[in-house]
């Protein structure tokens, strides 16, 4: 319950009328709802736009990471590596995720303002793609090592390609994990916030994350739109978390807990 | 020579094409996207603009050494992540120990835990200042209803109150994952070494410090490393819920290089600055890896 109410808090607040947000005691339950401030955010305000880059940028980078990645993954699984490359390659993937975030901000923004891709959602997806692929790599390298190498061996045998075993016998069998592996990067792209904060300023390239820190950190505050946008920007990750609870935890920690 | 030899040898060459290709791309995303800005970085570091053209050299570390907002947004850091990490390891690992035994049928308890860290850390930001504002928000409502006065309690926007209550929200969006990962931890733990220590006649306590702690030492040394690393490198909620401030209270080390680049456009210096805290998370999560690694000594 301490978990929830504040984010209950909020989607109150995006349902008041701006004389009942300021009531004293506040009001938790009964009060009489509006969709005023959701109209004005999504129709008015241009939030709508925010959303739709956020969801595009989203899924584009989440759909470029888990191709590249799970490629990777299923080499870095299967093949014997001369040198000790398997496990030095991905460590070395591994590392490149450690970075803390505001160490790449500087050399990417210049970066993409000498490529002219300020303001663009292509330096975002770019971005974001390589963000993700080393999350991808770890728990799809996990998920093809848990696999038998049965199957695949039959399709070998059988005159498949190594790749055509690997879209027809082995992609089917992970589903579920390139599932929860996709969630995972789409929720991470979803919220992120600094890099869309420094590579977008203009109103057309703006994620849904900054335009609503854009609205809090100016002087005077539309309590009820900012937690109505807010509120929209939660709905996916609610939707998500609810639907694979089981593989959040490993999700969370990299797979690492389970060693 | 021998290595090379056999890297090339004929069977080896066709058996090896199709696992390069298949990692090719990866290894070049990371490259042009992770390991090129860094080595770009260090090339900005070395940069400094004047009036009289771009000078190289180590201008920009040395000034670190006499930059005061630079020692204290270091010292914020560390108060933010020692305070944090010590609460969200004390709670979580509580809470782990109470409900590990009676847990069932936690669907909804589970699902609900798990909002907080899902959250983006903007909206993370918006929910608390919406509880922590002073006019109408929930935290002082609900005092004032209890008969507290709260006009001295103005949260985010006073000096003294700021970091705690920045500490505050970080807590409530992380106990939930160090409890989690603790009781999944817990839960791996056999029975066998219990029913040992029972026979022993070890006092819970006992039993405690001596057969679950060690056990459950990879669990609490990954939480630890992970969250460590967040909260040094924090800066989403900081910069939504205060931006720093009142004045420089919650300034820290990535709001401070956020400022320097994208405020004051020094990007050198902020580079450099960028660079002390890579050297300090790794330095950092090195020492942990060791401790990881070390065998166990119960």
């Amino acid at each position: 319950m301490f978990a929830i109410a504040p984010v209950y808090w909020m989607l109150t607040i995006s349902l008041k009328t701006e004389v009942e947000q300021f009531a004293t005691p506040p009001p938790w339950f009964v009060f009489t709802p509006t969709l005023a401030h959701y109209y004005d955010a999504f129709i008015t305000r241009g939030f709508g736009q925010y959303l739709l880059t956020s969801a595009i940028v989203a899924v584009i980078s989440t759909a470029g990471a888990l191709v590249i990645g799970t490629l990777a993954a299923y080499a870095l699984a299967r093949f014997e590596l001369p040198f000790r490359l398997n496990r030095r390659l991905s460590l070395w993937i591994l590392s490149t995720r450690m970075f803390p975030a505001i160490v790449t901000a500087v050399p990417l923004f210049l970066m993409m303002r000498d490529l002219r891709l300020l303001n663009t959602r292509v330096a975002l997806i770019l971005i974001y793609t390589a963000f993700n692929l080393p999350f991808v790599v770890w728990m799809m390298r996990g998920f093809f090592a848990d696999l038998p190498r049965d199957l695949e061996e039959a399709a070998l045998v059988d005159g498949d390609s190594r790749l055509g075993a690997l879209l027809r016998v082995v992609l089917p069998l992970v589903a579920p994990g390139l599932a929860a592996t996709a969630v995972f990067c789409l929720i991470v792209s979803w919220n992120e916030f600094l890099f869309a904060l420094v590579l977008t300023q203009t109103e057309a390239a703006m994620t849904l994350p900054v335009g609503i820190a854009g609205r809090v950190t100016q002087y005077e505050i539309k309590w009820g739109v900012m937690s109505a946008a807010a509120s929209v920007a939660i709905v996916p990750i609610l939707v998500f978390a609810l639907a694979l609870q089981k593989y959040l935890v490993r999700g969370l920690s990299m797979g690492a807990v389970k060693g | 020579m021998s290595k090379s030899r056999r890297f090339f040898s004929a069977p080896n060459r066709r058996e090896l094409l199709l696992p390069l290709l298949f990692i090719a791309p990866a290894v070049a995303v990371l490259l042009t996207l992770s390991i090129y800005p860094l080595i770009y970085s260090v090339t900005i570091s070395l940069q400094r603009d004047t009036a009289s053209g771009t000078i190289w050299g180590l201008g920009n570390f040395t000034r670190l050494f006499t930059d005061n907002f630079f020692w204290t947004a270091m010292a914020h850091t560390f108060v933010y992540a020692i305070a944090a990490l010590t609460c969200e390891f004390l709670l979580g690992l509580g809470l782990a120990l109470l409900l590990n035994a009676q847990i069932r049928g936690r669907g909804f308890f589970r699902a609900s835990l798990l909002v907080p860290m899902m959250l983006p850390p903007v909206v993370v930001g918006v929910v608390w200042r919406l509880m922590l504002n002073p006019d109408f928000g929930a935290i002082n409502g609900t005092l004032k209803w209890f008969g507290i006065s709260t006009e001295n309690l103005t949260w985010t926007a006073s000096p003294r109150l700021a970091m705690l209550s920045v500490i505050a929200v970080d807590v409530w969006q992380w106990t939930p994952f160090v409890f989690l990962v603790l009781l999944a931890g817990l839960q791996a733990i056999p029975q066998e070494p219990y029913e040992a220590a029972l026979i022993d006649g070890s006092s819970r306590w006992q039993t405690f410090w001596h057969v679950t702690l060690p056990l459950l030492k990879p669990s609490i040394l990954i939480v630890l490393l992970l969250r460590t690393m967040d909260l040094l490198r924090v800066f989403d909620q900081i910069f939504i819920l205060t931006e720093g401030g009142p004045g420089f209270a919650t300034e820290t080390i990535s709001l401070y290089i956020y400022r320097t680049a994208f405020r004051f456009f020094d990007f050198g210096y902020a580079a450099a600055m960028s660079f002390v805290l890579l050297a300090l998370t790794n330095i950092i999560s090195a020492i942990y890896i060791k401790f990881l690694q070390a065998p166990e000594a119960t």
